[in-house]
């Protein structure tokens, strides 16, 4: 067959493919005869309520001294890792805001970091593309800093996004400007499966973000430039179990709702959307209309029921989202002591009754439910 | 010198030189990256049609819906306001610390029928600045409440910028407190206002620096008989850090 035949067939490929995509969006469609907050409407609830001290900032951790990217909560204590523009790692003891380790990275332009569930190590991964691994009990180098002891090679692209599997201190999987996602034996340095790339069927752009089940640790859900999310089985790295489209944008951040069947997305069109992992049901949509330029989504978190949705966008706001309603029910960056800059981050802690935030001010911030219980 | 002889028979002319043009090499390079994308949108199309088909018989998605409705109803949230029955009896704990608030305060925050004392302490009117888990908020003036953050303006760590400090060894911390676990600064040029951030070396004593813990109210003269000591959670178990207190405070929770 010659070049030209090809190239025939490539054109023809490619129409079918948009044609079927057009009949999945419509089939979908269809189908979603309410979403969530329809739903909810319908059982006569109402959004919940804040006051204006309801959620507050009670502890600002100072110290980076470039912009904080990425930041993540122990599985156990309340300790914090967060991640700068300074090329520093910083463990912070949530209760006293004290520093317990400071980590000079080896690559100065780190863009994620995560705690192993048993507390002892920090991943971290960045513009060098690799995925660095330091054990905090282990002792300094001569110039008292921590040494890496293990390094994740293999991504041909930036890595954008780690997360430990949770209760597995040996498995972790990455997220990368090279299209794929690796799951990794840290232990070994091996890549056990990676999920994507020219052959397997996977993202057609950067990969931004990634979210492992913590229902189901074999499930874990990417976002992507390509402005769809995919669900990827650990055990199946050939192709993805599901694609969800829907977003007109790169999907920035992604994070599984609490029950383990739903996901939400972020992206740069400014939406947050619930999604349904195993229909592909787009549930809801959370968008606020904006005069002028719409803010893109940074990052987003669920509270530890799922009725809150945190989400931060460029703009400096980070909403509450009543998840249930679809109604914006508080924005932090309105209130007294809030960031002065971009949310880049923000994660809840295990009990869920604490929100951390990290921004391009420099600091984290802490918030938490500094109301009283209210009197009937 | 004999000349050369020259032969009688003429000698046949090759013909001209005809460099053979290159051979056409097959376009592989463009024409596997071809056949590989086609192969890839038809692999693409399988996938979608599969898709397609599980859609045939698939329920709406308000059956999804009612699963999100159900279980976010289902579970209560630490962050959300609920809506709680006061007792009369704590309601005259409130208005007695409303009324008297400086004096009866950590009573109230640790009185054990205090309904409210989950998690939330009740003399949240006594605290001038913000309500009671905030007491030990830094920006808290209220003279019992300094734990555990230090409030010392000036303290401008890790900005050292003598020259030969190296962040993050140089954090501008003298303190000495042996229970301090902050980043200490050990560069002995280090000229920038220190401060203790460390809740211990306020009670205890005095970083070398000499220039930390003037904040006022929580210095040593003012731990006897222990004032600066109170903690209103009853569930407090930490050992007070002044060496006269005997008392018992701890911070369950990062808002204490």
């Amino acid at each position: 067959m010659s070049v030209a035949e090809l190239k025939k067939r490539h054109i023809a490929a490619t129409a079918t493919v948009n044609a079927l995509r057009e009949q999945l969006k419509q089939k979908r469609i269809l189908l979603l005869d309410t979403d969530v907050a329809g739903y909810a409407r319908s059982q006569g609830r109402t959004p919940v309520s804040f006051g204006p001290t309801d959620l507050v900032c009670c502890r600002t951790l100072q110290g980076h001294t470039g912009k904080v990217y990425s930041l993540d909560w122990t599985s156990e204590k309340n300790r914090i890792v967060s991640a700068s523009q300074d090329g520093r790692l910083i463990v912070w003891n949530s209760l006293t805001s004290q520093k317990t380790h400071a980590i000079k990275l080896p690559c100065a332009w780190v863009m994620t970091c995560a705690f192993s569930p048993n507390g002892q190590s920090v991943a971290c991964g960045g513009l060098d593309s690799i995925c660095s691994i330091f054990n905090l009990n282990s002792p300094n180098d001569k110039d008292g800093n921590l040494t890496v002891s293990r390094m994740l090679s293999g991504h041909k692209g930036y890595v954008s996004s780690c997360q430990y599997v949770p209760d597995e201190d040996t498995h972790l999987i990455t997220s990368s400007g090279d299209q794929t996602c690796i799951l990794w034996d840290v232990t070994t340095a091996q890549r056990l499966s990676v999920f994507g790339g020219e052959f397997p069927s996977g993202h057609t752009a950067d990969v931004l973000s990634v979210s492992i089940n913590g229902s189901n640790s074999k499930m874990f859900v990417s976002g992507s430039c390509d402005a769809t999310a995919r669900l990827w089985d650990t055990r199946i790295a050939s192709r993805a179990v599901r694609t969800f489209h829907g977003h007109e944008g790169d999907v920035s951040t992604v994070k599984f709702f609490p029950d383990g069947y739903r996901f939400g997305t972020g992206s740069d069109d400014g939406t947050c959307r619930l999604f349904d992992m195993r229909t592909g049901h787009q549930l809801q949509v959370y968008h606020q209309q904006h005069d002028g330029e719409v803010p893109l989504v940074t990052s987003i978190a669920f509270s530890i029921s799922g009725r809150l949705l945190f989400v931060g966008y460029s703009n400096g706001d980070c909403y509450v989202w009543d998840t249930l309603m679809a109604k914006v029910v508080l924005n932090l960056g309105s209130l007294q002591n809030s960031h002065e800059g971009r949310i880049t981050c923000l994660g809840l802690s295990a009990d869920g009754s604490a929100l951390c935030t990290g921004s391009w001010d420099r600091n984290l911030k802490i918030w938490a439910f500094g109301g009283h219980r209210k009197v009937i | 010198m004999a000349s050369p002889t020259r032969s009688s028979s003429p000698v046949p002319s090759l013909p001209p030189p005809r460099p053979k043009s290159p051979p056409q090499y097959p376009d592989l390079y463009g024409k596997r990256r071809e056949l590989l994308k086609v192969q890839m949108l038809e692999r693409e199309i399988g996938f979608l049609e599969e898709e397609l088909k599980s859609l045939e018989g698939l329920q709406p998605a308000s059956r999804r819906c009612k699963e999100v409705h159900d279980f976010l109803m289902a579970n209560p949230d630490p962050l959300i306001p609920t809506n709680r029955k006061i007792r009369r009896s704590h309601r005259f704990w409130k208005w007695l610390c409303g009324k008297s608030c400086f004096n009866f305060s950590w009573i109230c925050c640790c009185f054990s029928g205090c309904s409210l004392r989950l998690s939330m302490p009740s003399c949240c009117n006594c605290c001038p600045s913000m309500k009671c888990w905030f007491c030990r908020w830094p920006r808290c003036h209220w003279p019992r409440c300094s734990w555990p953050s230090c409030t010392w303006p000036s303290c401008t760590w890790p900005s050292c910028t003598w020259p030969s400090c190296t962040w993050p060894r140089c954090a501008c911390l003298r303190c000495t407190c042996p229970h301090c676990t902050c980043i200490h600064c050990h560069c002995p040029h280090c000229h920038l206002p220190t401060c203790c951030c460390c809740y211990f070396c306020c009670c205890l004593e005095k970083p070398s620096c000499g220039q930390c813990c003037t904040l006022p109210s929580l210095s040593c003269p003012d731990c006897d008989p222990c004032s600066g000591c109170t903690c209103s959670c009853p569930k407090c178990t930490k050992v007070c850090h002044c060496s006269n207190c005997t008392k018992t405070c701890c911070s369950p929770c990062y808002l204490c």
